[in-house]
């Protein structure tokens, strides 16, 4: 019980903390590295829903990004939907081509169905860039609308600032964390990691393993189209940049240093190597290339190598550790 | 007990096989086998390696299709049907190489077997965990108890919170069992489930499995160790490069020229 007690109290701690971080630090372009980490973050939790509970070995969820991306200005720049409905517009058309992608998925695993994804998503990129009338191609859409003030009788709400957009993309990274939560801690999260475990496994308990895969594919894809969603109102700019493998390459980057299949990794991976890699950046003159990737492609190596579960897992270790210090000392205590 | 005058039970036949034949390329690993078997008997099957044992009952469990032949389970033909489906019709395995969930503790590996999914498939579930109420629901307190349960049945109670990976051979073995048991079958194939264990453990598994039929689960086990096999068998089918040989009581099937012949002509490996 009182172990519960502090959790919850830890909880609406760092809650409290993230609702007033911005009237602490009010640089604008602070605040525009956190909000773009929260949303790497909505890309990482879906990414590990996906790759690290389900096994689903998917490098293409770039593309979800940028159809959550696309769809959410095109809807309120071509007909006019507002861009909240725009949001949730964009979930479901990236959810839907989640469905799609889950197809391929059914046969495919491994190497075979990472590189299944890959081409879908360079498809997808190379149908934003030649499909001009509509997406204007690789100049991208520009001048995509703010989303719209929200009023409450006489409680009101713009969205001018960074620091308006951080409640959003707040808001929208505990309901993810909250699902994934509830996702992964669920009958449906234990399904899932027993088809990653062992197929052929899971199906001799009655698991329909191809029913779950286009299910996890179809809700990973609509929170990444979510993100992708925030992104384009936020930045107000869209191109076909959005769903290069590169997209995927960081949010791959950021879950597996974070921890993979961990509910915390991907929160702690994007945060910390959003915030470490615009440091690096003011580095860049001083090496004279892009150190980022360099550090990246090392950390990953590390991780896969030594730490599975990442940071997550170097914490949890650390913790025993204390905690088996603690008790060898408290054995030694016994012994006189 | 049945009344004088009235008849006795009259034994229902639960698994059907009919000409059951698979091919693998060019050889014929099943080739046109059919036995009945009825409710609550425990069914021995046995043949030398290789002789299409584990290929029989990966076609009576869906893992994959027969080429002919039909399974008739309850009167159904289940042959062909995804395993899955027939794991749902009430039809559990276990494996000769395990295939346990190896990242999920003991406990979880049985809780997954226990969700009923007859009735609720990944959309359901992943709905209900949304609106569901507050606190993790893999732990709901039914099912937690049923899958402590289970795992005391099988013996390895202790290890609940233990990942899969960390437990020694032996006891993924049983767990694979409580997991099988979690889906509620009605009939168990069990893959050589004493590969592996010490004559002590020997002692248990036949306990355990003779538990098992007792809450009217009926059996088909597949077993090289005769000392098992000979024990609990109430019947034995023995099956040699794909064929049938002999069927009957396990003493009169022990001592079948046939079988005699197939044990020490071929690698004998399972005459002990
Ligand atoms: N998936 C497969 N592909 C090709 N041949 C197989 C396959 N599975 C089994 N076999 C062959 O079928 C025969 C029967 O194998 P199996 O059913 O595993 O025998 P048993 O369980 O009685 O030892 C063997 O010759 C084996 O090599
Ligand atoms: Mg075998």
């Amino acid at each position: 019980m009182s172990k519960r007690l502090k959790h919850r109290l830890r909880s609406v701690a760092v809650v409290a903390a993230l609702l007033i971080l911005p009237q602490v630090v009010q640089e604008r372009y602070f605040l525009h590295i956190v909000v773009m980490a929260g949303i790497y973050t909505i890309m990482t939790m879906s990414w590990n829903l996906l790759a690290g509970y389900s096994g689903q070995l998917n490098l293409g969820h770039a593309a979800f990004f940028g159809i959550g991306a696309y769809s959410s200005a095109l809807l309120a720049m071509k007909l006019g939907v507002s861009p909240w409905f725009g949001l949730l517009g964009g979930g479901v058309i990236a959810g839907f081509f989640g469905f799609l992608l889950g197809f391929p998925a059914l046969r495919l695993s491994g190497p075979y169905l990472a590189i299944t994804t890959i081409g879908f998503a360079e498809i997808l990129r190379l149908v934003a860039v030649n499909w001009v009338d509509l997406t204007r191609g690789s100049l991208g859409l520009s001048g995509i609308p703010l989303l719209t003030p929200i009023r409450l009788g006489s409680w009101g709400m713009e969205f001018y600032f960074e620091r308006d957009y951080y409640y959003v993309v707040l808001a929208a990274v505990v309901f993810t964390y909250f699902c994934m939560l509830r996702f992964t801690h669920s009958e449906f999260g234990v399904s899932l990691q027993a088809l990653r475990d062992d197929e052929q496994g899971a199906q001799s308990i009655g698991i329909h393993t191809s029913q779950y895969k286009l299910a996890v594919f179809t809700i990973s894809a609509f929170f990444a189209g979510m993100a992708g969603g925030l992104f384009a109102h936020f930045t107000r700019l869209v191109s076909p940049d959005t769903m290069s493998l590169h997209v995927t390459f960081d949010t791959l980057t950021m879950t597996m240093i974070g921890g993979l299949g961990t509910t915390a990794g991907p929160i702690l991976g994007a945060v910390l190597l959003s915030l470490l890699s615009e440091w690096l950046r003011t580095l860049e003159d001083f090496f004279r290339m892009d150190i980022r990737l360099v550090l990246y492609g090392f950390l990953l190596i590390l991780t896969i190598r030594f730490m599975r579960e990442g940071l997550v897992g170097v914490v949890r270790a650390l913790k025993e550790g204390f905690s088996s210090y603690g008790k060898g000392r408290n054995a030694g205590g016994d012994h006189d | 007990m049945a009344k004088a005058g009235t008849p006795v039970a009259i034994m229902t036949e639960i698994l059907k096989i009919e000409n059951l034949t698979k091919y693998f390329g060019g050889l014929c690993a099943v080739d046109s086998v059919s036995f009945s078997l009825d409710e609550k008997v425990i069914m021995g099957l046995i043949g030398p390696n290789g002789a299409g044992k584990t290929t029989l009952v990966n076609m009576i469990s869906g893992a994959i299709p027969p080429n002919h032949g039909r399974i008739l389970f309850n009167g159904t033909d289940i042959a062909g049907h995804k395993a899955h489906a027939i794991n749902n019709r009430g039809i559990a395995r276990t494996f000769q190489v395990v295939r346990i969930f190896s990242k999920l503790t003991a406990l979880e590996n049985v809780m997954a077997g226990l969700v009923d999914r007859r009735q609720k498939g990944p959309w359901r579930l992943a709905f209900a965990s949304l609106v569901g109420g507050f606190g993790k629901q893999s732990q709901n307190p039914e099912n937690r108890a049923a899958a402590e349960g289970l795992l005391e049945l099988v013996g390895i109670g202790g290890y609940r919170d233990e990942l899969a990976e960390n437990l020694p051979y032996a006891l993924t073995k049983r767990l694979e069992i409580a997991r099988a048991l979690a889906t509620r079958p009605k009939l168990l194939l069990l893959d050589e489930p004493s590969s592996g264990l010490n004559p002590a453990e020997l002692v248990d598994q036949i306990a355990l499995i003779r538990e098992i039929n007792k809450q009217g689960i009926t059996i088909l086990i597949i077993e090289h160790v005769m000392k098992v096999i000979m024990d609990i068998s109430d019947r034995l089918v023995v099956i040699h490069y794909g064929k049938k040989i002999a069927d009957g009581k396990p003493e009169a099937v022990y001592t079948d020229p046939n079988v005699v012949e197939a044990y020490l002509g071929g690698e004998s490996h399972a005459a002990r």
